[in-house]
């Protein structure tokens, strides 16, 4: 009897070496299949521009009008160009509204706009209401409610429900054999923490498709990467620090939470235009308060310890900023906005400044880039880059004393290895330990280095399950940024299409700083890796970005954030 | 010109990407140019314990396990074993470093970069080329005494037995801080590769050597030794008048004046020379080990001072692993081989590593390495005592290098057996203890009697 329990006692050891074994090549492949169903749609969806309306030219030319805002004028780059020489460059703004209702407003042209006769600065169109832009006459003609339907019939189709339900079983199979692999393999003494981790994922992810099939938005492809990227996270926190996986689960809940306000707040440009003051005000708010309140933690005085429980407010005042951002020129290319968007950004810039948070700083900086980059026209270029060479400034200032170090060991971390290069060394030698396929669940060391679940995190997924993992981890986050950009070519307006891609771009900069810091091809700056990195205000936050992403995904059935018009589009036929 | 140039400036995002990418790329090809290294970086952390590798197993040469060094390091059963073989291997905490072992870091771990360090059935097994036997019958036969004994085979270069002591057992570690009787003195020193000693009169041999290239007549000279060969005020002495000494007996009696006076016709220069060529005191490098530099300095030496470096005091110094191997080269006829430990490596089921013997050239003329092995036989016979190495034709040469202070001298052996069955070259350093051949011959006769039972056995 005690020879047959022996045995399988042994049998037991036999088993477990084998399922690591195992899944050294079936968690890589799962994610391949599993990133491969996601993304491919994601990247390859057919942009049909949607013709909103028709501008009728007085010779009997039809002209498409695409968008939701469309800028006339001389200008090649207009979105309609009526080349004609008492057309200013930028002549007029035509924009559409919810209820279907369109405006035209001067945008300080020299001859400036008349709607039937009366010269107007904003005017409200109606049906065969002649239009003259600069001596050139016109009338719109929006679609009519049948052509809205046939309109939509030709979008294309987000992910079905059935695949969404697909891919989500397949990255439950993932969820449940990583878990398993961290039973057998890992330390036995936190069982019920790996379980709810894992366990809570899975239940969050279920419920957020059943609501949205409720919804009838079956499409859930941005959201399974966001999951994936979180499960991955997961495993970062089972291996280095089991007991805060509760902790983290909650940070997601909370950020998912924060994904569907935030999307749902930027349905309806309308809400969203009044939203953007209360983002204006929470951003710089938990900027101050950090200020006024926040402890410093080495070197950066970004923490806010209310009870047991700490936040980093700078990462939730990213999403604010974006959505000011994305916001502030809303609709018009107005002088006042511009000046009210810079004036904001260094007050940010200022907070930052003070509060010495160098790795914060800088994303805020690219942001701001992005947003200028996007934004500037004729008349804010200047100022723009004005205030981006002052956002540099800052940083570089405030760089000198409290980031030079690491800027001194890097590519020369194997000259310092037990001092300035230790977490990077340590980093790449388990790397290399590792392989392709990695040493096996909870097999890893890099969970004695600091920050091994947040900063290097990196190194300590590669390590365990192979540097093929971390890379399609990289690569899911590509995947979010290249359909912001996919996205942008046929975005009903610039607030979309500037908040989708200044999220995108958000993701992909603290990926570079964070991956590339780990692997000492950019110095260590401790920004954390979206979604993955252990840490809850970076979590609400990569959350909070998604959403201007998902806002942006105008596919029919696909996003809760684009309502469902009152023409009865997106019915389901 | 806003929607449109936005959408098109949207692909600055493109521009991050490639920005993400082409470092990821960039990793990749630093990953496969330089991932070997990184693993096997000191330090690393699935290779290493401390200095000391800290993954596989090691064996002797019949696969006796003398450590395994996953997880905390478990050494031999015996306790002579582990004592004996602790400087090769290393102990736990890092005081001894063996660089042997991870100098074959990669062939052990069995890194690969696609899977890195991964296995299946485990890490790898380096066989050494020592005999677990040996090492515990040279450790009983050292005693309590400080030193080393080694024995190599002069043909392929295994290293078949090498103590060092004092030494402790690693599985039950003695307060050696906390000593003061200093029987621990030097205890984290491999003697045998890490120290040099004053060799006394064991240095004949090279002057011998050199004489006898040098000199035509040598052979048939005499000399004359009263106990005293005067340098002015200075003298080279002997213990007591040796009389008239042809060469050979000049060396079998180890006297001093004649050696004086052999120094004499030979100069210091061409001695140098000599101990040059014949690599007398460079350190030796296999394994990863590079053993310490010996030294032989004659610049602004008085005569008498360069006469007492022919003889092996002066500012002389060897390590006891070169001068093993000098030994192996004047067996076989003027020619080296180098010693090495690790003979074979295997990991994962395939060989990743086998040792190769490694020849020097040809360092002095084989009739003059003919002729010392003639004269170092003669020294067995007519002083060592024959029956003490029963069935081995042993030459060798004794020395007593004095070390001044309180301290007894050091007591040094140094030969090899002239025999194609049994190619064993071999040194003993003992210290603080006397005359070479009394504290030497007994020790040494021990271990190669059991030395030649390993061969019989083979």
């Amino acid at each position: 009897m005690t020879q047959f329990v022996d045995s399988l006692t042994n049998a037991q050891g036999t088993y477990v070496s084998v399922f690591l074994a195992v899944m050294r090549y079936a968690a890589p492949l799962l994610a391949v299949i599993l990133l491969w169903r996601c993304c491919k749609p994601l990247l390859t969806f057919q942009r049909e521009p949607e013709i909103w309306a028709w501008l009728c030219l007085s010779n009997g030319k039809k002209l498409p009008i695409t968008h939701w805002e469309n800028v006339i004028g001389r200008h090649k780059r207009c979105d309609i160009v009526i080349d004609f020489p008492t057309v200013s460059r930028n002549h007029g703004v035509l924009t559409r509204y919810d209820d279907g209702s369109w405006t035209i407003t001067d945008t300080d042209s020299k001859d400036g706009i008349q709607v039937n006769g009366q010269r107007v600065q904003i005017c409200a169109l109606h049906p065969g209401d002649i239009i003259s832009v600069g001596g050139v006459e016109m009338s719109l003609e929006p679609i009519s409610k049948q052509q809205e339907k046939r309109l939509n019939q030709l979008r294309t189709k987000g992910s079905s429900g059935m695949e969404s339900i697909t891919n989500l079983l397949i990255l439950s199979i993932f969820q449940a054999l990583s878990c398993m692999g961290f039973l057998m393999g890992g330390n036995g003494k936190h069982v019920m923490s790996i379980l709810a981790g894992y366990g809570g994922i899975m239940v969050a992810q279920w419920a957020l498709l059943i609501f949205y099939l409720f919804l009838r938005r079956p499409a859930f492809e941005v959201e399974t990467v966001a999951f994936f990227l979180c499960t991955m996270g997961m495993a970062a926190i089972c291996t280095v620090k089991p007991g805060e996986s509760v902790k983290q689960l909650a940070a997601m809940v909370l950020g998912i939470a924060v994904f569907l306000t935030v999307a749902w707040s930027m349905r309806d440009l309308e809400r969203a235009k009044k939203m953007r003051y209360v983002a204006a005000v929470a951003g710089v708010g938990l900027l101050v308060i950090t200020l006024l309140f926040g402890r410093e933690y080495y070197g950066a005085k970004n923490w806010l310890v209310i009870g047991s429980l700490s936040i980093q407010p700078s990462e939730l005042a990213k999403v604010c900023f974006v959505y000011m951002g994305a916001s502030a020129m809303d609709r018009l290319m107005n002088k006042h906005n511009l000046i009210f968007f810079i004036a904001y950004t260094l007050i940010i810039c200022g907070c930052l400044a003070l509060m010495n948070d160098f790795g914060t700083a800088l994303i805020f900086f690219c942001a701001f880039l992005m947003i200028a980059y996007l934004r500037s026209g004729s008349v804010g270029t200047i100022a723009l880059a004005v205030t981006a060479l002052g956002f540099a400034g800052v940083i570089a200032l405030k760089l000198a004393p409290h980031a030079l170090r690491r800027f001194s060991s890097w590519r020369h971390i194997w000259e310092n290895p037990l001092t300035t290069g230790y977490q990077q060394t340590r980093a790449l030698m388990c790397i290399a330990s590792g392989g392709l396929f990695g040493l096996g669940i909870g097999q890893g060391w890099m969970k004695n280095v600091f920050a091994a679940d947040s900063d290097v995190v990196f190194a300590t997924l590669a390590e365990e399950w192979g540097l093929l993992m971390p890379i399609l981890l990289v690569l899911a986050i590509v995947a979010l940024a290249l359909f912001a950009v996919r996205c942008a070519a046929i975005s009903r307006s610039s607030f979309y299409t500037i908040g989708a891609c200044t999220a995108g771009a958000i993701l992909i900069v603290q990926t570079i700083f964070n991956v590339l810091g780990t692997l000492d091809v950019l110095p260590l700056t401790g920004v954390t890796f979206p979604f993955v990195s252990n840490g809850g205000s970076s979590m609400i936050c990569a959350w909070g970005l998604l959403a201007f992403i998902k806002a942006a995904d105008t596919r029919k059935s696909a996003s809760f954030a684009v309502r469902a018009g009152k023409a009865g589009r997106d019915e389901i036929e | 010109m806003r929607l449109n140039r936005i959408a098109s400036r949207s692909i600055a995002i493109l521009l991050l990407v490639i920005i993400l990418l082409g470092g990821m790329g960039f990793f990749l090809i630093e990953y496969f140019l330089n991932a070997g290294d990184w693993v096997m970086h000191e330090g690393s952390p699935h290779v290493y314990s401390g200095p000391n590798i800290g993954t596989g197993i090691v064996t002797d040469r019949d696969g006796i396990l003398l450590l395994d060094m996953n997880g905390n390091r478990t050494y031999a059963v015996t306790q002579a074993l582990r004592e004996s073989t602790l400087h090769w291997l290393g102990d736990r905490y890092g005081y001894i470093s063996a660089p042997a072992l991870p100098s074959y870091a990669k062939e052990m771990a069995g890194y690969h970069s696609l899977t890195g360090l991964y296995s299946y059935s485990g890490a790898g097994q380096a066989t050494l080329t020592l005999s677990a036997r040996l090492q515990m019958v040279a450790l009983e036969a050292l005693g309590d005494y400080k030193g080393t004994v080694a024995v190599y085979n002069y043909k392929t270069g295994e290293i078949l037995c090498a103590v060092s002591t004092p030494t402790y057992d690693p599985d039950n570690v003695p307060d050696i801080e906390g000593d003061t009787s200093g029987i621990y003195e030097g205890v984290y020193m491999n003697r045998f590769i890490q120290s040099v000693y004053i060799p006394g009169s064991i240095f004949k041999i090279v002057t011998t050597a050199a004489a006898l290239e040098e000199i035509p007549d040598i052979q048939e000279q005499t000399f004359t030794c009263t106990g005293t060969y005067s340098y002015g005020t200075d003298a080279v002495t002997c213990e007591r008048s040796h009389g008239t000494l042809d060469f050979k007996s000049a060396m079998a009696q180890s006297c001093n004046c004649a050696y004086a006076q052999i120094v004499d016709q030979l100069g210091a220069e061409t001695l140098r020379q000599y101990v040059e060529r014949y690599q007398v005191t460079q350190a030796l490098s296999f394994d990863g080990i590079t053993t310490a530099a010996g030294n032989f300095d004659v610049n602004d030496a008085a005569a008498v001072q360069v006469a007492w470096s022919g003889i092996g005091q002066h500012k002389d110094q060897i390590n006891p692993c070169r001068f093993m191997t000098f030994m192996g080269t004047i067996a076989n006829g003027g020619v080296g081989v180098e010693p090495y430990l690790v003979s074979k490596i295997t990991c994962d089921g395939s060989v990743t590593y086998s040792a190769q013997a490694v020849r020097t050239e040809q360092i002095m003329p084989e009739s003059v390495a003919q002729e010392l092995q003639a004269m170092m036989r003669n020294n067995v016979l007519e002083k060592y005592g024959e029956e003490n190495f029963p069935g081995l034709t042993v030459c060798a040469k004794s020395g007593t290098g004095q070390v001044g202070g309180d301290q007894k001298s050091n007591a040094m052996f140094a030969g090899f057996v002239d025999d194609e069955a049994y190619p064993l070259a071999f040194i003993v350093a003992v210290e603080d203890a006397g005359y070479g051949r009394h504290v030497c011959v007994p020790i040494l006769s021990k271990v190669l009697a059991e030395c030649k039972v390993l061969f019989d056995a083979a």
